[in-house]
């Protein structure tokens, strides 16, 4: 009896004991993902400062419009941001129109079948072709053996099929996103499919969409190791510096930062590098920004809702 | 009709890009990273004088310049070596370059035999105190496949020792003499264009760094004119067939401008008294 | 009349819009089989052309193809471990943020965070590449003496470089978890950390699952970020800290100076299709993992 008594004592205490460890596991878990997160946090707020510290002094207005320097330090990076811009919009023009055509396709019309399935598959193995191989592909394809040469569409066009996929999968997104009921009112009203897609669901997915299309952007604007070998790692100097002409070398500034790196001839090459990470990173943040602010503005405005 | 109006101008402007593309007149080079800054200074002068031709110059080493000109995605390719089964490529010899062995300068050795520096690029000399240095670990820095300057270096220095590769492993003339300046312990070889700079009518070595006589004679330009110093080759540029008008035009251009040639450290043909062959 | 005829023309338009769609949705279709088919062709060429052996390729370590040797197991294994190395350190960090913000964070916290880890995602790799070079790089050759190239240095850069993905698949992984398990597991007196560690983990391992593994396919694609800081040696590694070369490295340090149909190119394209391998099996392995949950 008294054993019994004793038993249930320790029992109690071992739970209560328990309790109270259970607890301090409870806190310090807490304490630890916290950590964890406002470590990650600190470091993306470290990084962001370090190379505004880093290439703040490098950035003026010759640098950001100046021409690139062959062999003597003070040379500017203009003709490779125009580049940049250049193969971004390139490349947006040829991915935009295939990879809205193809979301639509998969979430209007098909939403069963193997067709669907196979190009869904497709899309979803080409999104995770590494970008070197992609760039291989390119290098043989585009620049050799049809004779494209080192060239601004050689380069637009495999990052063409880089961010097909992701922008499929953000037009998709975008349309699920629409309710069910625009479409519904829509048909009564005796509209045929294609006319309900373009006037009642289409307006209401241009904003996620924008949104989704800004962001794939700052990623195009950044892509360095697809483009090494298809759009070249050169400028001409002369008059040609900002060349409208597809079939024209054209380096754009993530590649300048590798290449002038491994090229290394320039004296300056850490200050040129430096700058050249700086605008790309706040090019990146201002696709992010923009990317939101435009989103959200063109909700408003088409669908009169925020 | 709007359809038909779109359609149609679709397929005016893809038709007309090529043309755009034969109106203006380009050049692209690419190759050798020991040529580089003869050609990229020649392209900036030649554009300062004429506006009529953009040519646009990069580096990758001597066999990117051999393979892209061969699958015509250059006009221009620049190389150290010969461009041996390219039967289509037509050779255009620009000057003559040396090759310096050089190193950090914390190591204390300024000479080496051709057998030492065998040993240490093969990996069985790992410490710079077995050949009269410092106590430091050699750290050996190596050209990619894709050099010339490497091909140059193991075909005059190593013959058929193979080369140790657990050093580390530099794109470019630049970058090797970057890495040489920053990395203690580091040997590795670059054209006389990255490691030596003319100033006030004499060839100096560029800061940080240090370059090794061999057998006792010094990398200068006299010595590589005589053939007392082994390292150095025909600088080459290739063109795809015979050379048309604009090539022909800026490759002349190239040739002619013996005060450039000289100031960036290369040899001009004229000064040469001996040949590749008697090498 | 009229309606008649607007009815012909929006049929004919209906039409003709499905033959667009239709035709841009085949598009993905035909650019994957042509690049699978176009490496799949070129990439084995080493074996059936140049009769090589496949167990070469894939087992020894000498790359000199100028020399007739093929082995790209250095940098098989190069890519195998910054891979391994980015998942072990960046894997759990990444899982346990996503949890935080599918569990923890009070909104506010977590509206202010979440745009930063995206943020993340967007910065080029090639600028990851030059902050490793100008910060990590110097830092490791001061404090180990060594040249500061290396695993180590590529294996902490790739770690940074998943993170986001693998934050925010978790997270969603956490938040499809239905809220009457969380519910009943408070209700039985389990705390926060026992409802997550015990019920809501194990309920979400699938979705983690998919997120680490793609966060490997991230990680075994990457190029400059690493070639940067890699040291580009083309020799097995000796150790954390020295010299080695990836997959990718391998390619981007080789591709422009390979000549047409050489051995060279050969090899290269082999190690290129054995990415792709990699990352189809990869994308294989989500969808067997989804279906396994579902």
């Amino acid at each position: 009896m008294a054993q019994a008594v004793a038993v249930s004592e320790t029992r109690e205490r071992k739970a209560a004991n328990s309790a109270r460890g259970r607890r301090a596991v409870d806190r310090l878990a807490t304490g630890a993902l916290w950590a964890m997160a406002l470590f990650v946090v600190l470091l993306l707020a470290l990084f962001v400062c370090y190379m505004f510290y880093l290439g703040a002094g490098s950035i003026s207005w010759h640098f950001l419009t100046g021409l690139p320097s062959e062999l003597t330090a003070g040379g500017g990076v203009g003709p490779e941001i125009f580049n940049s811009f250049y193969i971004l919009i390139l490349t947006l023009l040829m991915t935009v129109p295939i990879a809205l055509a193809a979301g639509i396709f998969l979430q209007e019309y098909s939403r069963t079948g193997l067709f669907r399935e196979t190009v869904q598959f497709s899309a979803e193995s080409l999104a995770t072709v590494p970008s070197i191989v992609m760039g291989l592909f390119g290098l043989l394809v585009f620049v050799q053996t049809l004779r494209w040469g080192f060239s601004a569409l050689a380069g637009a066009v495999t990052l063409t099929l880089l961010n097909l996929p992701a922008l499929m999968r953000v037009t998709q997104e975008a349309l699920a996103g629409v309710p069910a009921t625009y479409r519904e009112a829509s048909m009564a009203l005796g509209g045929t499919k294609w006319q309900t897609i373009v006037r009642a669901v289409l307006p209401s997915a241009v904003g996620p969409m924008t949104t989704g299309i800004v962001l794939i952007s700052g990623r195009i604007f950044g892509e360095t190791a697809a483009l090494i070998y298809t759009a070249g790692t050169s400028v001409a100097h002369g008059n040609g510096a900002y060349d409208f002409n597809p079939f024209h070398t054209a380096e754009t500034l993530a590649v300048h930062l590798w290449y002038t790196h491994s090229e290394a001839l320039i004296p300056d090459v850490d200050r040129i590098g430096n700058g050249s990470a700086l605008v790309l990173l706040v090019m990146v943040l201002i696709f992010n920004v923009v990317a939101r602010v435009v989103g959200r503005q063109l909700t408003v405005r088409l669908t009169g809702k925020g | 009709m709007s359809r038909t109006a779109l359609a149609a101008l679709l397929l005016g402007a893809a038709l007309a890009a090529p043309a755009v593309a034969s109106a203006d007149t380009s050049l692209t080079a690419a190759g050798s990273t020991a040529l580089l800054p003869l050609v990229k200074a020649s392209a900036e002068a030649y554009q300062n004088q004429h506006n009529d031709l953009k040519i646009s110059v990069t580096g990758g080493g001597s066999r990117v310049g051999i393979t892209q000109v061969a699958a015509k995605a250059v006009d221009l390719g620049m190389s150290d070596i010969l461009a041996k089964g390219y039967p289509d490529l037509v050779d255009h010899r620009v000057c003559v370059v040396g090759f310096s062995v050089l190193t950090h300068p914390g190591i204390n050795v300024k000479n080496v035999s051709k057998k030492q520096l065998q040993d240490i690029f093969a990996g069985k000399i790992t410490n710079w105190k077995d050949v009269g240095g410092a106590d430091v670990k050699i750290v050996v820095i190596n050209r990619p496949r894709s050099s010339g300057t490497r091909a140059v270096f193991t075909q005059t220095i190593m013959g058929d020792v193979p080369v140790s590769e657990t050093g580390l492993t530099e794109d470019a003339t630049g970058t090797v003499i970057t890495a040489v300046r920053t990395t203690p312990g580091a040997i590795s070889y670059a054209a006389f264009s990255g490691t030596k700079k003319f100033e006030g009518g004499h060839y100096t070595t560029v800061e940080g760094i240090a370059e090794l006589s061999i057998d006792n004679v010094a990398p200068s330009e006299e010595n590589v004119q005589t053939g007392k110093y082994p390292i150095w080759s025909y600088e080459h540029i290739y063109t795809n067939g015979v050379a048309n008008k604009d090539e022909s035009r800026f490759l002349a251009f190239i040739q002619s401008n013996s005060a450039i040639i000289h100031q960036l450290g290369y040899i001009l043909f004229r000064d040469m008294k001996v040949n590749e062959t008697d090498r | 009349m009229t309606n008649v005829r607007a009815a012909g023309k929006a049929h004919r338009t209906e039409r003709l819009a499905l033959i667009v769609l239709r035709g841009a949705s085949g598009f993905f279709i035909v650019s994957i089989a042509l690049l699978i088919g176009y490496l799949a062709v070129e990439g084995t060429k080493l074996f059936t052309v140049d009769h090589k052996s496949i167990f070469e390729f894939l087992f020894s370590p000498t790359f000199a193809p100028d020399q007739g040797h093929i082995g790209a197991l250095a940098f098989i294994l190069g890519s195998l471990f910054v891979t391994a190395f980015a998942i072990a350190v960046g894997g759990p960090f990444g899982v346990a943020v996503g949890v935080f913000f599918a569990e923890l964070a009070p909104k506010r916290v977590a509206s202010a965070m979440k745009p930063a880890i995206e943020v993340l995602v967007g910065i080029p790799s090639v600028v990851y590449g030059w902050l490793g070079l100008t910060l990590l790089v110097p830092l490791i050759r001061n404090t180990t003496g060594s040249t500061g190239f290396g695993l180590l240095a590529a294996g902490i850069v790739l770690s940074l470089m998943i993170l986001p993905t693998v934050v925010s698949l978790s997270e969603d992984a956490m938040r499809v978890v239905p809220d009457s398990l969380r519910e009943g597991s408070l209700a039985l007196g389990a705390t926060r950390w026992e409802t997550i560690w015990r019920v809501l983990l194990p309920a979400a391992s699938s979705g983690i699952g998919v997120a680490v593994i793609l966060g490997i396919a991230r990680a075994i694609g990457e190029t400059l970020a690493i070639q940067l800081v890699l040291g580009n040696a083309p020799v097995i590694p000796a150790g954390l800290l020295s010299p080695a070369s990836a997959l990718t490295s391998e390619i981007v340090m080789d591709m422009g100076g390979a000549a047409q149909g050489s051995l060279l190119q050969h090899s290269l394209f082999s190690m290129a299709f054995l990415l792709l391998l990699i990352a189809m099996g990869l994308i294989v392995l989500v969808k067997l993992v989804a279906r396994k949950a579902a």
